[in-house]
């Protein structure tokens, strides 16, 4: 699954370590789910909605 | 970060108490054995050293327990990917030994007393549980390992 996160974050100026902190995930969890390589539960995708303040649509894909 | 701190605290009580549990069966042991009585064959040991273990165990559980509940989604699905690929995969070796025991030449390989010198089939089951183990952790170490290296 592809997203956005890392292209969000710069456009906000914030770090992995500051993005984690405000998801309650560790640094090494925003690099796993910025890389696509690990895949957010329901809860955290829409944590992390909430913090951007966007649909999870426009911030997750699953196209390839 | 304030989480972290109260885990390891948690953590620590926890060494603490298994640290007291041993010294407390220590001391009873000892304080037999002290006078006179064959402390390890009897019912009192066998009870002391149960109880011990039991409690060894649960705390044991509930350290992982507060680790687990404590660490996010991400480190909790490498944890689960490492015991179910891992700690299979290191049973499979395991495995492969169990089946090449029932060998005739298996007889013969000496297998060192490494359990209190002791070489009864208790002993002996120990070691291979032990044995089973030891290859389950190194698998599971490796598999999560190789989920975080995956995902860098």
């Amino acid at each position: 699954m592809n997203n956005r996160l890392k292209v969000l974050r710069a456009e906000r100026d914030w770090s992995q370590a500051h993005l984690a902190t405000e998801l309650g995930v560790s640094r090494q969890t925003v690099n796993a789910l910025e890389t696509g390589r690990y895949d957010p539960s329901l809860p955290l995708a829409f944590k992390i909605a909430r913090l951007f303040q966007l649909p999870i649509e426009s911030i997750f894909s699953d196209e390839e | 970060m304030a989480g972290k701190r109260k885990l390891l605290i948690q953590s620590a009580v926890g060494l603490g108490l298994v640290v007291l549990a041993a010294f407390v069966t220590g001391g009873v042991l000892g304080f037999m054995n002290a006078s006179g009585q064959d402390v390890m064959s009897s019912s009192a040991a066998l009870w002391t050293v149960g109880v011990f273990a039991v409690i060894t165990m649960l705390i044991a559980m509930w350290v992982s327990l507060k680790w687990m509940s404590s660490i996010d989604e991400a480190a909790q699905e490498a944890h689960k990917w490492a015991w179910y690929w891992g700690g299979s995969s290191g049973m499979a070796v395991g495995g492969a030994l169990v089946i090449m025991a029932s060998l005739p030449q298996a007889a013969a390989i000496n297998i060192p007393a490494w359990y209190s010198d002791r070489v009864d089939p208790a002993a002996y089951a120990a070691t291979g549980a032990f044995a089973m183990l030891t290859l389950m952790l190194i698998g599971y170490g490796v598999a999560w390992a190789w989920w975080w290296w995956a995902r860098r």
